[in-house]
């Protein structure tokens, strides 16, 4: 395992934030959130892509970065229906190559094909158009920014919404003390079973681990897929300066394993050492605070905390 | 009728404000609607809410483009002209005012045609409930109040009402009711007359919209990165300053700011976009050196 990393460091070209390309490749003015997790995933995302980046929206909060009449990209923004990104995409790139094979389109107006959807759209609504276009070697990224519930509609949950989390349509009542009383979805697990070439978590907080992965699929064919875990202050209740600290308890606390799958093998990038226990991430956001308050829910804390240990033994040497 | 816009930022509780203004009047009798407009914007973008008051059934739907009140939470608002504040305005118009400068020189400042009612509401909200923008409680109450014709009991009982759905807790409750009384007794009631058209409701009204193909409806944009026109800036209620002889230039403010408002200039030392900086704090918390401070941003103007 730590052969591979190193591997991966060689290979790479980003060492520390000064080799990130300087060049802001989303203008600021958006109406996102202040302090939003998942737009600083997707900016750093969009410096290794650059301009020639065609992206299909899902409806989400990230319809909200191009807002007509304005838009803070160089590139093209087509928005869609939540299940429609992908059928989008398709279409985009078939446009695309048809028009450079019998048209005359100049191969430098060729553009990378990214979808940008959030969790509802990806895990749920717009899961089975995915399916299909990995299967159909469809050739693009899918950047899934993650905050884990329908986030623009007033945050209800989602396939994403981890176990024991508030949101709207998963309150802690005393039938239902936990909130969410699944576990997320295995997203992962999911896109990996299609075999795709290139598939890999990010987070906001790691962008030399991020810039470097999506270096890699740039320079790939067919489907490749991010997903990113987004704080998000607003939905999960913490103050936006802590969005970073909350990123990265949540991968120190091993709840969001950093990994790629790429050739058949799944690596793990940014291994924690030691996990912190899970109540470190969670005592933080609102949206957990039922298990803290008003009396400590030992019960479900120790389930979160089994999961991720189930998680990890797999993965232990 | 009588109309009533409220202007804030997302996140102050002008949704709010309009349902407590709602149900006040519903519970002194009258035929309320209230509601906020979702533009799809977010924590701190201007949002608008509206309510509509009459001693008859309420037919008129959607914006109100024309308001007998107009109440304005977040001064800042005004120097905003995307976010059209006083638009529809009338010399009759009552404006409020969220602010510390008196009237007549808010009169002049931002070119209004007639003497605004001022009261620093966000005062009132840090004395009473400790977060000067949370103006939910306060601007209802100084809404409630200028137009008249509804008790102070009924707004209070208006508040619990709709507070109580918010899961505060009965301390919270109690100060907010605090300071919707000292709102309501520190603004003068006008007793507005409710305007006659609304008893009828007139075909003429009506407005038939021609049909148009779809490609009139399909919004395209042709211009690229124009999205820095829009200046969010001023959602800022905090001001990141760097202290440059404290930095060492190691670039992690850069590489946090969601935004991208952060570049390292020619001498690898980070410069910020107040235009654009949102003030989420990132920055300041983020950097190693802790050479960013943090100041309390002031009103739009001094
Ligand atoms: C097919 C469809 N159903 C419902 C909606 C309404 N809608 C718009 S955004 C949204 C929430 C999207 O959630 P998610 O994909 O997680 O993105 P987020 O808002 O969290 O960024 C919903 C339900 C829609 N646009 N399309
Ligand atoms: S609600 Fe969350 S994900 Fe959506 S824009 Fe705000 S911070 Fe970002
Ligand atoms: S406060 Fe937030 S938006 Fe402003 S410069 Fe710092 S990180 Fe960027
Ligand atoms: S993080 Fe702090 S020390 Fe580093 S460049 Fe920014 S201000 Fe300077
Ligand atoms: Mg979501």
């Amino acid at each position: 395992m730590t052969a591979s990393i190193l591997d991966s460091v060689e290979e790479s070209k980003y060492k520390k934030v000064t080799d990130l390309n300087p060049q802001e490749e989303i203008a600021p003015g958006s109406a996102l959130c202040a302090g939003c997790g998942g737009l600083e995933g997707m900016r750093l995302a969009m410096k290794v892509l650059g301009e020639d980046t065609l992206i299909c929206n899902a409806a989400g909060c990230f319809t909200l970065i191009s807002v007509y009449p304005f838009t803070p990209l160089k590139g093209s923004w087509l928005y869609t229906s939540m299940s429609g990104p992908v059928p989008a995409a398709q279409g985009a790139r078939d446009a695309l190559d048809i028009r450079m094979a019998k048209h005359g389109l100049d191969q430098k107006e060729n553009m990378q094909v990214m979808v940008v959807a959030g969790d509802g759209a990806t895990y749920d609504m717009g899961l089975s158009p995915t399916s299909a276009a990995i299967h159909r070697n469809l050739d693009f990224i899918y950047f899934c920014y993650d905050n884990e519930a329908y986030g623009n509609t007033g945050f209800q949950q989602s396939g994403s919404s981890p176990l024991g989390s508030y949101t709207m349509t998963s309150p802690s009542t005393l039938d239902h003390p936990a909130g969410s009383e699944r576990s997320k979805k295995d997203l992962f697990g999911i896109w990996m079973a299609h075999n795709p070439p290139y598939l890999a978590t990010v987070s906001p907080r790691e962008p030399i681990d991020l810039s470097n992965k999506f270096k890699k699929a740039k320079d790939m064919k067919g489907p490749r897929l991010f997903i990113c875990l987004s704080p998000c202050p607003t939905g999960w209740g913490f103050d936006p300066k802590e969005t970073h600290l909350i990123a990265k308890l949540a991968v120190d606390t091993g709840i969001f394993p950093i990994k790629e799958f790429v050739n058949g093998k799944v690596i793990h990038t940014k291994r924690p050492r030691k996990r912190l226990p899970v109540e470190k991430y969670l005592e933080r956001q609102k949206r957990f605070k039922h298990l803290f308050e008003p009396e400590r829910r030992d019960d479900i804390i120790a389930q979160i905390q089994n999961n991720v240990d189930t998680y990890w033994e797999q993965y232990d040497e | 009728m009588l109309r009533i816009r409220l202007h804030g930022r997302g996140g102050q509780g002008i949704k709010t404000a309009s349902q407590i203004l709602g149900t006040a009047a519903h519970l002194a009798g009258f035929q309320a609607q209230d509601f906020p407009l979702y533009g799809a914007e977010r924590r701190g973008a201007p949002i608008t809410a509206y309510a509509r008051v009459s001693k008859n059934i309420v037919l008129e739907r959607g914006a109100i483009a024309q308001p007998d009140i107009l109440l304005i939470g977040d001064e800042t608002l005004l120097s905003d002209p995307l976010a059209s504040v006083t638009e529809g305005t009338e010399s009759s118009t009552l404006i409020f005012i969220n602010s510390r400068h008196p009237s007549p020189d808010l009169k002049k400042h931002y070119q209004l045609e007639s003497l605004p009612v001022q009261l620093d509401i966000s005062g009132l909200c840090q004395k009473y409930i400790q977060k000067p923008m949370i103006l939910s409680t306060a601007l209802a109450a100084v809404g409630v109040r200028l137009m008249g014709h509804i008790g102070l009991h009924h707004l209070l009982k208006a508040i619990r009402d709709e507070l109580g759905q918010e899961r505060l807790s009965a301390d919270q409750l109690a100060n907010n009711l605090k300071l919707a009384e000292e709102a309501f007794q520190k603004v003068p009631s006008f007793d507005l007359e409710f305007r006659k058209f609304d008893d009828g409701f007139s075909a003429s009204h009506l407005v038939v919209l021609e049909r148009r193909p779809p490609v009139d409806s399909v919004p395209v944009i042709f211009a690229t990165g124009n999205m820095a026109l829009r200046k969010t800036g001023n959602w800022r209620t905090h001001r990141p300053v760097i202290h440059y002889e404290e930095c060492n230039g190691c670039a992690i403010c850069y590489a946090r700011c969601p935004e991208g408002d952060i570049r390292m200039d020619a001498n690898e030392k980070p410069v910020i976009d107040y235009d654009h900086c949102k003030g989420c704090l990132i920055c300041a918390t983020e950097c190693p050196k802790h050479a960013i401070e943090i100041i309390r941003e002031v009103a739009s103007w001094n």
